[in-house]
């Protein structure tokens, strides 16, 4: 036996040892809060911030909002026939056939399949009273404006869906379009009638 | 007992930490789920089940399908295909302007950047974004799973064991009644290597006595009972069917989008 082990005091057996209280290091606090706060930003990042709309593999809202199949007109199509049924279609009829009485139809229509898409579009933007042949059929008609309060990306949408559906070939109206007939029309008297729709260029 | 107050007050954050964790976090986040409209579309979705598809939910339960049967699709990825829809006017302008261009499996801002290339050339291009992930490559759905494909189950049958494939969507991978029943029935006569066990007590098998029953099963060649009898499903086996024919997750939304293939109508 080594002097050294034969020199240490055996622990007197009736006295139990006890370990004294001693405070935890404050580095140790200040790391782990860190880490925590690193570890919940983290987590909040490529969580989308709990955002209860993004899911992975989408980090944030906004790379979300850019994956959202927008372009292309078969979408364009779609967003024109969603806003065309809410709008248009309680008159004109959800398959473009019009309403006896109230509202020529759109498909096959004379005014719908032109060239140009000046009178077109300036009909839902201005309003249209009085008398007019649609399909050799004379119909009296008070229809409001009812593209001045949409925007012009959707008012857009619905004139192209409305000229490539039921039968309608028509080249697409864009937003462009829409905003130059707008300002346009904006001096012209209001609502147009047959003679003045026919005074604009096609 | 010695530090009892502590030991009791340490388990009570032990046990309120992952309560908070496991069931109020996940509450807050996605509790507030609700129908919502299918992408480009005013259709709302989710529609709720037929009560048939209702009952077949609890025999669904009742079985214990769950056990060895997912209902949660995952996606690990998402890439995007530029497709050229018209060439313009100057069909060779845009030739040139795609050639040097990577056209599929890219993400969303070289696609935009391709679109923006051959819109510049007089041509017109589409951008199809495609949902990827090893659940999505079986062809067990087009997107992954999301609150609200789960709004109307009560209780949701997520699984969590993959012994058979996943049926979040099996009503659109596998439309049709007759094929579900007899794989209820007998698994194996449509599925090789099914490991699935038979369900027979969801059927009687009766003799035909004169007209054959226009509920009864129609098996593959060589399987079935044999002549005189016929295989018809009990109430049970139609309401699960029902159920299972009810699952879709086919449709795009704005938490998970993918664009849909054009439908062409065959002549």
């Amino acid at each position: 036996m080594s002097d050294e082990l034969k020199s240490s005091t055996p622990p007197t057996p009736d006295t139990e040892p006890v370990a004294a209280r001693s405070p935890v290091p404050i580095w140790i606090i200040v790391l782990t809060l860190t880490q925590l706060f690193l570890g919940m930003v983290y987590f909040d990042h490529h969580s989308g911030w709990f955002n209860s709309q993004v899911y992975g593999p989408y980090a944030s809202s906004e790379e979300l909002e850019s994956y959202q199949p927008k372009s292309g007109e078969a979408a364009m199509l779609a967003r024109g026939k969603a806003r065309y049924d809410q709008v248009c279609g309680l008159c004109h009829g959800l398959n473009g056939e019009g309403k006896p009485g109230q509202a020529p139809p759109f498909a096959g229509s004379e005014w719908v399949n032109t060239q140009g898409i000046q009178r077109f579009t300036s009909i839902p933007l201005g309003g249209l009273s009085g008398q007019l042949v649609v399909k050799g059929q004379t119909w009296s008609l008070s229809m409001p404006a009812m593209g001045a309060a949409m925007s012009d990306a959707d008012l857009a949408d619905v004139l192209t869906y409305i000229r490539n559906s039921w039968g309608n070939k028509g080249s697409p109206v864009t937003a462009a379009d829409v905003k130059a007939i707008r300002a346009k029309l904006g001096a012209h008297p209001q609502p147009l009638t047959g003679e003045s729709l026919k005074a604009l260029p096609e | 007992m010695k530090n009892g107050f502590l030991v009791f007050l340490a388990s009570l954050i032990a046990l309120g930490g992952s309560w908070c964790g496991f069931v109020l976090a996940p509450v807050l986040q996605l509790g507030g789920g609700k129908q919502t409209t299918i992408l480009n579309s005013t259709d709302l979705y989710p529609v709720g089940r037929p009560g048939m598809a209702n009952q077949g939910l609890q025999v669904y339960r009742a079985n214990g399908c769950a056990a060895c049967h997912t209902e949660q699709i995952q996606q690990s990825g998402v890439t995007c295909d530029v497709v050229l829809t018209s060439a313009g006017k100057s069909p060779l302008a845009v030739t040139n302007a795609i050639s040097s261009l990577k056209l599929n499996n890219i993400d969303k801002v070289a696609a935009d950047a391709a679109v923006d290339a051959i819109t510049a050339a007089g041509g017109k291009a589409e951008i199809h974004i495609i949902a990827t992930g090893p659940d999505i490559t079986r062809g067990w759905g087009r997107r992954r799973s999301v609150v609200e494909d789960f709004l109307y189950d009560d209780p949701v049958q997520l699984g969590s064991l993959r012994i058979g494939p996943d049926l979040a969507d099996v009503g659109t991978s596998r439309p049709d009644a007759n094929w579900q029943l007899v794989h209820l029935f007998a698994p194996q006569s449509v599925v090789t290597d099914s490991a699935m066990p038979p369900f027979r007590y969801l059927f009687h098998v009766q003799r035909i006595n004169g007209e054959p029953s226009p509920d009864a099963l129609v098996f593959p060649k060589g399987f079935g009972p044999r002549a005189g009898y016929e295989v018809v499903p009990t109430p049970q086996a139609q309401e699960l069917v029902a159920y299972l024919l009810s699952l879709h997750t086919d449709v795009p939304l704005h938490d998970a989008p993918f664009t849909q293939p054009l439908v062409v109508s065959k002549p």
